[in-house]
């Protein structure tokens, strides 16, 4: 098998390689695309449709490959659409060893073009036991790779797979035939005799060849079955006096007895015979055309003169004007992350400036500045939309975070010896892509685990009243401004009893009284992330402390929820746009703090007697039948007070990760639109602090994280 | 880096150019390609739980810089905020910081031959990040290596493991 | 100039066919399969149809013989391009009223010498 890339781009002025890009790209889909439709291939009841499409995809890689140059993909593909050829023309009923080999194909694949793009440098994916087992697979037997199999295998170019590689096909001998039906009365008759070779797995081939007479059908045909056998089945459409059957020579190069056609190169005869038959040989090797001789616009067998010629289109050396007309409009364009930044970033400053507007605008007398104050609330919608717009430009749908999971399920599955469906909910539901890249990660570790440590073996669920296959569910959804997705398993769950000896164990703090939401979140406690810990517990000790804080470094949070012998869910929370949100502006102690409006529930002014003391000086508020802990800023955030006068007298309820605490404060400022600002770019993590944002007046104003508010107010 | 190594460091190289500032009595000098700019003081926006030298953080046309008061890191006798207090904008690498100082003197070119080594005091400044004394007629300049300095984990810049 | 209308599904191979034939003076208008390339045909006039077989829709085999149906292309020159040289495939492509094949992969100074032999 050929390890260099042949420079086609060497025959004359053509240089080929400002169509690799295009090529990588595409192939790239078509494997993606391939190894989607093989997983969803449904073994028992594969539909034409299905199986065409995964042929195509084979079959685009191999020519553009072989264009291009790129031998040892073209190889490995070819070999790939043989198998699928014979698949999709139902010779050869899918299995799950095919599956499998045609995905691990369409990696090794991927992975050869992925050296072609990087210029050649890096690792050779080794192809010669994928080709091996295709052709085994092909020919109809089952195969195992390599390591399983002894000495029997030849690592050597692939022209040298052993007679057993044969198919069955050939052992019978093949036969070429002509065969003539007619005269009929109704040559449709004559066509379902073609409907035959098509409905019928492993007839043979059959073509429609052109003949003189009306009431007559002619047909090319190469099968191993009996002139006998044959002729019995095709009784079912036209009696037997009127089919006459003569053999071909089946001769290396042109076959048709009565025509000729017109080879153009003494390579084109050389592949006449050589492509249908093993496929396990190599691809043809030349090139080759020919025309049919009569055939309507062939050139006439002349040899060419100067009299074609004269009349032939000048060549004209220039550089191609692209006189192309567009194919249909491409529904997506590509654009650098770049430039969506920084799309984001103006939009950020203009929203800014806007609201500085309006504040400075505020004091203006709306009889005398009707139609300044009317084209600023113009200009405030304008922006919003506009907001929004591009906000979404960043947002993909979750469809590509979850298109990663099944085939790592499966291979995970199989290698576990389990049985797992996978099931998806919200596919469509969008995400920042920041978000993306950084939730793949945390989310990969909790479906490893589900199906790792959750879902039994077959046996267990069996002999513990369920089905054979356990299900891992992946859900997607929004919900106010926050994303929630879900991992769900139907798994053995988490075992309470077990997790409060090991936290005890571990030194931590317990008591049985304990929730049981707070006993699952002790899984993320540090004391819980050792190896031993996996297999006493649940098993999912390990890992999740680093899954709790990558999701807590985007400003979401997790939640756990199970129940001993049914499964398992995990929640993440996180918040949607990064960039720009509602806020509510508080006052306290002459200080200005933002809080996400979404948190916000609702704002009253605080009465004494609703107010009661416990514990160490913490403060719980009564709002209508629910007490709720109150959250005094001035002392968290040790706010300066100068005026004794003035005092907190205004509760604002905020609602996060699943509670609600009262925030004290001075005053309501107003709500506007914000823009988030990062502030651990510069300076560092601020406890109770989400980010930070400039307001209308240029000041900097604190945002602050109601999740961490939240979670400070339960101990 | 020790001292010596510092010094042969800079000596190899060629003259570099040094903006001057005073912090009470004293003149220091940075290198000029980590100055962003020289804005006047502004009263940042507090931040809660920060050493008092930290006095808070600024929008800077958009971004978000905090403020470092260097006389009170320094434990200067006198901190005062007035016209002509200066808050010098330093670009350093990963981040943008600005840095509170009594008054921005000049630009100046430093011959490396002309930077000696500076003895070793116990001062309030880690002798790691002064890179040496330098000295222009009647002026003596306390070097400081900034970036260094900044990324100090006392100067709580930079966030620790939590 | 003359106008050649190229089909493929591969948008590497389309362009890298486009290229060569603009290069080489032609016009050339690009078809994603058999169906957009018969819609297309409605409205111009082509002299030379260059086709790949396997294509979603409709094939080539499938264009060629609805194109020979239609009264403005029953003479036109219609090439098959493919990496199936059987017998068989070539059969059907006659029959089909196709003027001539050419295997894949080829050569762009190939593809030039051939659509000289047939472009009017």
């Amino acid at each position: 098998m050929s390890e260099t890339h042949q420079d086609s781009g060497g025959s004359g002025d053509f240089d080929l390689t400002q169509f690799y890009q295009i090529f990588f790209e595409e192939a790239g889909e078509n494997l993606d695309l391939m190894e989607q439709m093989l997983l969803n291939l449904n073994l028992e009841t594969a539909d034409d449709e299905t199986l065409n499409g995964i042929f195509r995809c084979a079959h685009s890689v191999k020519g553009g490959a072989a264009t291009f140059g790129f031998a040892d993909v073209a190889e490995l593909t070819h070999q790939m659409e043989s198998l699928l050829d014979k698949l999709r023309r139902h010779e050869l009923q899918p299995n799950a060893e095919m599956v499998d080999v045609l995905l691990e194909s369409a990696d090794a694949s991927r992975s050869l073009l992925a050296r072609h793009q990087a210029g050649g440098e890096g690792e050779l994916t080794p192809t010669a036991d994928l080709v091996r087992r295709i052709s085994v697979l092909a020919s109809g037997h089952t195969s195992a790779p390599a390591q399983a199999v002894q000495a029997r295998v030849a690592p050597a170019p692939v022209a040298a797979v052993s007679p057993a590689a044969v198919p069955k096909v050939q052992t019978k001998h093949l036969r070429s035939l002509e065969i003539c039906i007619g005269p009929l009365e109704r040559t449709e008759q004559a066509d379902a005799v073609q409907e035959l070779f098509r409905d019928i797995p492993g007839l043979g081939e059959i073509a429609v060849l052109p003949i003189e007479a009306t009431n007559k059908r002619l047909f090319a045909v190469q099968t191993e079955s009996s002139d006998e056998d044959l002729l019995d089945l095709f009784a079912f459409h036209v009696s037997r006096e009127y089919i006459k059957i003569t053999e071909r020579v089946a001769s290396g190069g042109d076959v048709v007895g009565s025509d000729s056609i017109v080879v153009g190169v003494a390579g084109g005869a050389a592949l006449g015979a050589s492509d249908e038959a093993q496929p396990g040989a190599p691809l043809a090797p030349l090139p080759g055309y020919g025309f049919f001789d009569g055939a309507p616009g062939a050139p006439t067998a002349v040899p060419e003169g100067t009299a074609t010629e004269s009349k032939a289109v000048k060549v004209a050396p220039k550089v191609a004007s692209p006189n192309v007309a567009t194919q249909p409009e491409a529904a997506t364009i590509r654009v650098a992350i770049s430039k969506v930044d920084q799309l984001i970033n103006l939009v950020g400053e203009l929203v800014i400036t806007q609201a500085m507007l309006a504040q400075n605008s505020r004091a203006l007398d709306p009889a005398v500045y009707q139609q300044l104050l009317s084209g600023l609330a113009d200009l405030d919608r304008n922006t919003r939309d506009l907001q929004e717009s591009v906000m979404s430009i960043r947002m993909i749908p979750m469809s590509i975070v979850f298109s990663r999971f099944p085939r790592m399920l499966r291979d995970l599955a199989s290698k576990l010896g389990k049985k797992v469906d996978f099931v998806t909910q919200g596919e469509a539901t969008e995400l920042d892509k920041g978000l993306v890249e950084k939730i793949t990660d945390p989310l990969t570790h909790l479906v490893r685990n589900s199906c790792d440590h959750g879902v039994e073996s077959p046996a267990e669920r069996l002999a513990a009243g369920k089905s054979e296959t356990g299900t891992i569910t992946l859900s997607a959804s929004h919900q106010g401004g926050s994303i929630v997705i879900e991992v769900r398993d139907d798994g053995k769950g988490m075992s309470r009893h077990k997790i409060l000896s090991k936290a005890r164990e571990r030194g931590l703090d317990v008591s049985d009284q304990m929730s049981d939401a707070e006993v699952w979140q002790l899984i993320f406690a540090p004391g819980f992330s050792t190896a031993d810990v996996v297999t006493d517990v649940s098993g999912r000790g390990v890992g999740m402390d680093v899954v709790k804080r990558n999701i807590a470094a985007l400003n979401g949070t997790v939640e756990i929820d199970s129940a001993e012998g049914y499964g398992m869910k995990v929640s993440v929370r996180l918040p949607l746009t990064l960039a720009i949100m509602d806020g509510m502006s508080v006052g306290v102690g002459g200080e200005v703090y933002i809080l996400p409006l979404s948190s916000v529930v609702e704002s009253f002014q605080v009465k004494a007697d609703a107010v009661s003391t416990v514990g160490q000086g913490s403060q719980l508020v009564k709002v209508r039948d629910e007490y709720m802990p109150v959250i005094e800023l001035e002392k968290i955030f040790q706010i300066p007070r100068f005026d004794f006068e003035k005092s907190c007298d205004i509760m604002v309820v905020v609602e996060a990760d699943g509670s609600r605490v009262a925030l004290l404060v001075d005053e309501l400022l107003g709500q506007q639109q914000v823009v988030v600002k990062n502030l651990e770019s510069n300076y560092r993590k601020v406890p109770n602090v989400s980010g930070a944002t400039i307001l209308g007046d240029g000041k900097v104003a604190l945002i602050l994280d109601t999740g961490a508010l939240v979670r400070r107010s339960r101990h | 880096m020790g001292m010596m190594e510092k010094i042969d460091e800079m000596a190899s190289s060629e003259a570099r150019e040094y903006l001057t500032f005073r912090l009470d009595q004293e003149e220091y000098g940075i290198d000029i390609l980590k100055v962003q700019e020289i804005r006047g003081y502004e009263p940042p926006t507090r931040v809660a739980n920060a050493p008092d030298f930290i006095k808070g953080v600024v929008n800077l046309r958009g971004t978000i810089v905090p403020i470092v008061d260097m006389r009170l890191k320094f434990n200067c006798s006198k901190v005062e905020y007035n016209t002509f207090t200066v808050v010098i904008i330093l670009n350093l690498r990963s981040r943008i910081v600005g840095v509170v100082v009594d008054s921005v003197s000049d630009v100046m070119e430093l011959p490396p031959d002309s930077i000696k080594a500076a003895p070793d005091i116990d001062s309030v400044i880690d002798s790691g990040a002064v890179l040496g004394l330098g000295s222009l007629g009647e002026r003596m300049l306390i070097l400081l290596d900034i970036e260094r300095l900044m990324a100090a984990p006392d100067m709580g810049l930079v966030s620790g493991p939590e | 100039m003359p106008l050649i209308l190229a089909v493929d599904d591969s948008p590497s191979m389309r362009k890298m066919v486009s290229f060569t034939l603009t290069g080489a003076g032609y016009q050339v208008v690009e078809a994603v399969d058999g169906q957009d390339a018969y819609e297309k045909a409605q409205s111009q006039s082509f002299d030379l149809v260059l086709t790949d077989q396997n294509m979603p829709r409709l094939d080539g085999l499938g264009l060629t013989r609805k194109l020979r149906d239609h009264p403005q292309f029953k003479t036109v020159p219609i090439l098959m391009l493919t990496t199936e040289s059987s017998d068989l495939m070539k059969q059907a492509g006659r029959a089909a009223g196709a003027t001539g094949w050419l295997v894949k992969p080829f050569d762009p100074a190939r593809l030039l010498d051939v659509i000289k032999k047939v472009i009017r």
